[in-house]
């Protein structure tokens, strides 16, 4: 599903963000990819949904060489995507619906229907009675909630979550979890980036650790 | 083109405009500022054109005799000049009538003509040719019809001033071309920039509408709708603008030149439907050359 070889990522003259990285990671996997801050778990995951691209090396994911993929080839493979981002990225300027069905309405699913999937997502998320707020009006546990709604309206092939719970309590920490194995465990591939030794503790699964850019 | 992303365009540029009402608003002053220099120019070309149709119309011919002709010659000139297409007699102007203008036009000085024992000056039949109808051989064949007349003189029309006409017109319509096309580049830069900016506004949705998987198509869209509406809006109000400025001041000025009186046109409407749809096109045109720009990356 997802392979990287030898990637290196630099920013400017900086020291790279990521050195010498392979990876491969199977379709159906739940991995988790640690380390501290700055240690290139962000970037790791920019590299798989193209945000950015390797300065050298190659990442293949789904099939597809992200090297030379076309723009609207991107497109279609970022919507099999779903991607919890660090900051969100939730747009200030539509409501949490609006933001919810920004993944379905790009795709040109018919309005009622988005209707539905949202109100549905929404629920399963108990952002139910905040459809209509701004993020602007939201903590930072609902807007941390919103982005996952996002991602995973459509049912993604792949979920990449970057630290999903770094702004929620002990509680709703377990809640959301619970709610990735749930989707991982309906197939999706799930990735989840994070510094906290916590959600590590009593986990089987796979992790990854990186270090000033190398896997460690 | 799915109905489903149809409306979703036209609804997402409707909202944004809503949402960004006074960064619209400036864009649409800027945008009508821009239309409407343009729109004064080309309201300066149209009349100018129109001037020098008018005045191309028409030509006149002079016919001048060797004496007095008697009443029944004149009637048959004029009679067989009625035969050609497109010409009209002016007047007949006799020998004394000749003398009486130019005394008038000599004013004080119309004693020097009291020395004079016998009339020099010739009588004269003023004829017009309408441009319209007749081709542009037909002033040679009148004139030399007209010269084998043995009571007829001389027949003058000048050629030069049909060929300077025809070279005014060619030379008004270049510099309108040159002249146009510049100052619509300068419409279109100036609106490129103005949607810029609102473009620039709006970067980290376009970010985050890419992430999320919408195409390069999806993002534009509305942006060139909106680009489009606000261009429409920006040429209407400066048409109104430009129509209130011929109303209250234009349509009063009265212009003379010589005999002819100048009246000064406004766009016709096809014209300013023209124009409108061109406002349209700019603001689309526009739009398409700021999000090029942006989508390089
Ligand atoms: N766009 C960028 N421009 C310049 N440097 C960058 C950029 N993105 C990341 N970096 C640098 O790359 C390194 C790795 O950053 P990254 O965001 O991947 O870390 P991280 O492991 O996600 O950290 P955190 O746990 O704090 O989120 C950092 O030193 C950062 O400064
Ligand atoms: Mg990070």
């Amino acid at each position: 599903m997802i392979q990287l070889f030898n990637v290196y990522k630099t920013f400017g003259s900086k020291n790279p963000a990521l050195i010498d990285v392979s990876l491969k990671i199977n379709k159906g996997e739940f991995v988790f990819i640690t380390g501290p801050s700055g240690a290139g778990k962000t970037t790791l995951l920019k590299i798989i949904f193209c945000a950015e691209k390797p300065t050298s090396g190659h990442a293949l994911v789904n099939g597809r060489n992200l090297n030379r993929i076309k723009d609207r080839e991107l497109s279609l493979l970022r919507r099999r995507i779903g991607v919890v981002f660090q900051d969100f990225k939730l747009l200030p300027g539509r409501n949490v619906f609006e933001n919810v069905a920004l993944s379905l309405e790009i795709m040109g699913v018919p309005l009622s229907m988005i209707r539905k999937k949202a109100h549905q997502t929404l629920r399963y998320l108990g952002l139910a009675k905040k459809e209509d707020y701004y993020p602007p009006q939201l903590s930072g546990g609902e807007q941390q909630r919103v982005a996952i709604a996002r991602a995973i309206i459509n049912n993604p092939l792949i979920l990449l979550a970057d630290e999903p719970t770094g702004n929620l309590d002990p509680d709703l920490t377990m809640e959301i979890m619970a709610l990735l194995r749930e989707i991982h465990s309906k197939g999706t591939t799930v990735i989840v980036a994070t510094h906290s030794q916590e959600l590590l503790k009593d986990t089987t699964r796979r992790i990854v650790a990186l270090n000033k850019g190398r896997i460690v | 083109m799915k109905i489903t992303f149809f409306r979703y365009f036209v609804r997402q540029a409707l909202a944004n405009i809503f949402k960004n009402r006074l960064g619209h608003l400036i864009g649409v002053g800027t945008m009508a500022i821009a239309f409407l220099i343009f729109n004064t120019f080309i309201l300066v070309f149209v009349n100018l054109n129109h001037w020098t149709k008018e005045w191309g119309r028409s030509m006149s011919m002079s016919v001048y005799f060797k004496g007095e002709p008697d009443r029944v010659s004149l009637e048959n000139i004029k009679k067989e000049l009625l035969h050609f297409h497109g010409v009209t007699t002016k007047r007949f102007i006799s020998k004394d009538d000749a003398m009486e203008s130019l005394r008038r036009r000599l004013g004080e000085k119309a004693g020097l003509l009291d020395g004079l024992k016998e009339n020099p000056l010739p009588a004269c039949l003023e004829i017009i040719l309408s441009r319209d109808k007749s081709g542009d051989s037909l002033p040679y064949q009148l004139k030399t019809r007209l010269e084998k007349i043995d009571i007829v003189d001389e027949v003058q029309y000048s050629q030069e001033w049909i060929s300077r006409f025809q070279a005014i017109m060619k030379a008004i319509k270049l510099i309108g071309m040159v002249f146009g096309g510049l100052l619509f580049l300068a419409a279109l830069f100036i609106i490129t920039n103005t949607i810029k900016l609102t473009i620039y506004a709006r970067k980290d949705e376009i970010e985050i509408l890419k992430l999320v998987g919408a195409t390069n198509r999806f993002v534009k869209i509305p942006f060139l709708i909106e680009g489009a509406i606000q261009g429409f809006l920006g040429g209407l109000i400066a048409l109104i603008v430009l129509f209130l400025i011929y109303i209250i001041v234009i349509s009063r000025v009265d212009l003379r030149v010589g005999f002819a009186s100048l009246d000064i046109i406004f766009l016709s409407p096809q014209f300013i439907l023209f124009l409108l749809i061109i406002s349209g096109i700019i603001g689309f045109i526009g739009s398409t050359i700021s999000l090029g720009r942006f989508f390089r990356i």
